[in-house]
């Protein structure tokens, strides 16, 4: 496949160990996707996803262009409304919910395309990142906690967001949506645009999120071999339909997945 | 015509026009704050302004034999204004333009037109059942007068003004004091707190403020209430300034004023309040384009009088959509809000 442009070939090896906390999956569901339908006006979207994250696990959803991944991830958040459906985060309904009222339940979304406030600094971006927070000194170590993780940021720090570079915005949309210290993270595409240097510290800043907070994370990455080196478990998504689901490590020795997406011939 | 007496004449002149640029400076705001979030001209926002003058005409009025200090007054007067076009202006956006959303945007265009329309009757009904047509502002007593001009601690600054032949009213000072108070207010409030970060956000990305946490309706409501309250003040700075007024009074100030909102580069609100002083001084200018016309010998400009004075600002709007349509501080180099 086409991956191989876009992906040095020592990464995986270099990939980040997963977490070695095994989540317990027994339970009921943080996050839980029944038969959920979304559409584009007439376009249909998912069709039918099932999904289930538990607290303080790493989920990779992957899939190709086009599949549902966005989509998926911004029903979730509220972006969008399924037409059908379940979607129960942390015990409640929350079909529907308008994103600001999700966002308030201590979920945070990193958008597809970065989406930074092109004329807001690069730390008005972080402090609007910690809107929900009224605690002035709590959104100042905050941000200090956002620097030290992305030291660029810090030089940048007045600098308005759309002149940052393309890696740089990626940075503080990830940064943005730490400020809260979220329990559920969706992150779309979070290497898009990063060098390899950054991808890893990327993977790692995720890693050491999901062990040092027990942080759950929703990972869409077109880097899939990474993403699955990381994940406890993982979703296969193929033009709005799930297609396989199971442990990270079983997905990634998957053979029809390793011809789709992981590179192999 | 001799230059010692033009030249205070021209000084004079471009005062005239930046106190009346600090009026057409804060209608502009609520213009442009408003296209801001919703890149939607409100052009409801000329009467929500001149409901504001009405309203501060009803508080000298009902408080003309009052004993009280005259800078009370005005205070009460801009209070009430502002609380009445802010609110006035909270609902037509909740009312005509929200269920809009979403819809082409020629349809709330026509709303607002609509809506204007409206305004302006209902403010000449109520005010007619009173038997009330022109509304003339019954002033405190000195709001008239000129500047230090009697009382000895501030009169050596009067004396100064008048020995270099500068001549303003104790009512013009009030009013660039008091727009400027407003001014350094919206400053503090869009730049420094969580609001207005929350409102600039909205206005640049709504469905990534939205991720934030941030409820965008409730900001664009906001920014109504906001856009309205600058509307109350310039209101009553207008019926300061123009002692007059009527319900239809808001439609020349008001598109003058969108036209420095335009000017200045729409959605930018320190190119609102450029453009609002630039226009001020430009249309007071032409109003006296005769006396250039004695100078310089152009006996047939002499027909160009103060009537022709608002031709200034449209022509302006003219050039400046043709040669640089994103305004003067538009666009890519400035805070929006
Ligand atoms: N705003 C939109 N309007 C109409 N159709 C859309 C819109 N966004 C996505 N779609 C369609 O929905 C389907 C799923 O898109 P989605 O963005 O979720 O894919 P994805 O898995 O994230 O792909 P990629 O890896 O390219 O980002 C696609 O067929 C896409 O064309
Ligand atoms: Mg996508």
């Amino acid at each position: 496949m086409t991956q191989s442009t876009t992906q040095p070939s020592t990464q995986p090896t270099t990939a980040p160990t997963p977490s070695q906390t095994t989540p317990d999956i027994s339970g009921s569901a943080m996050l839980e996707l029944g038969d959920i339908h979304s559409y584009y006006d007439h376009i249909h979207a998912l069709k039918g996803i099932t999904l289930k994250a538990y607290e303080g696990e790493i989920v990779a959803l992957i899939g190709g262009n086009g599949a549902g991944k966005t989509t998926t991830l911004r029903t979730i958040s509220g972006m969008m409304k399924p037409r059908t459906g379940t979607l129960t985060y942390l015990g409640e309904d929350i079909a529907g919910k308008p994103a600001h009222k999700t966002m308030q339940m201590g979920m945070s979304h990193v958008p597809e395309g970065r989406r930074i406030f092109p004329q807001l600094s690069v730390r008005e971006n972080l402090e609007v990142g910690a809107y929900t927070i009224t605690d002035r000194k709590l959104i100042e170590e905050r941000v200090q906690e956002g620097f030290a993780y992305f030291p660029r940021l810090k030089e940048r720090e007045n600098q308005l967001g759309g002149t940052m570079s393309g890696g740089e915005q990626q940075m503080l949309a990830i940064a943005r949506a730490l400020m809260v210290n979220p329990r559920l993270l969706l992150l779309d595409e979070p290497s898009m645009g990063l060098s390899p240097l950054f991808v890893e510290a990327i993977f790692d800043i995720i890693v050491k999120l999901n062990k040092d907070h027990n942080t759950t994370v929703l990972l869409v990455e077109q880097n899939a071999n990474m993403a699955l080196a990381i994940a406890h478990r993982a979703y296969v998504l193929q033009t709005g339909e799930m297609k396989l689901s199971g442990k990270a490590s079983d997905i990634a020795k998957d053979e029809s997945v390793r011809k789709a997406y992981l590179g192999d011939e | 015509m001799e230059l010692s007496i033009l030249l205070p004449f021209i000084v004079n002149v471009i005062i005239g026009g930046l106190v009346l640029g600090f009026v057409y400076a804060i209608i502009a705001l609520g213009y442009t704050m408003v296209y801001g979030v919703l890149q939607l001209i409100n052009f409801a926002h000329s009467e929500v302004f001149i409901t504001g003058a009405v309203v501060g005409f009803e508080v000298f009025r009902i408080l003309q034999d009052s004993a009280m200090n005259g800078y009370l007054k005005l205070l009460i007067a801009l209070l009430a204004a502002m609380a009445v076009s802010g609110l006035l202006n909270v609902l037509i956006e909740r009312l005509a333009y929200r269920p809009l959303r979403g819809s082409p945007r020629l349809v709330p265009l026509i709303t607002a037109i609509g809506v204007s329309l409206i305004l302006q009757d209902t403010l000449r009904f109520l005010e007619g059942l009173q038997g009330r047509f022109d509304l003339t502002y019954t002033l405190p007593a000195g709001f008239g007068d000129k500047f230090c001009a009697a009382e000895s601690t501030c009169a050596p600054v009067g004396n100064f003004l008048r020995t270099i032949g500068v001549d303003v009213q104790l009512k013009d000072v009030i009013l660039v004091v008091v727009a400027l108070v407003s001014l350094g207010a919206l400053n503090y409030v869009v730049n420094r707190t969580r609001l207005g970060k929350a409102i600039r956000a909205v206005s640049q990305d709504r469905v990534t403020a939205g991720l934030m946490g941030i409820d965008s309706n409730l900001m664009i409501s906001a920014t109504f209430l906001i856009g309205g309250a600058l509307g109350g003040v310039s209101g009553v700075l207008f019926g300061l300034k123009f002692g007059t007024i009527n319900a239809y009074s808001g439609f020349d100030p008001g598109i003058i004023a969108f036209t420095a909102a335009v000017l200045g580069g729409i959605g930018s609100i320190p190119g609102a309040v450029l453009g609002g002083l630039l226009l001020g001084v430009i249309q007071n200018l032409i109003g006296v384009t005769n006396i250039f016309g004695n100078l310089l010998g152009l006996a047939n400009l002499g027909t160009i009088d103060a009537s022709y004075s608002k031709i200034g600002p449209f022509i302006v709007l003219v050039l400046i959509l043709i040669f640089k349509p994103t305004g003067l501080l538009g666009k890519s180099n400035v805070e929006k809000v």
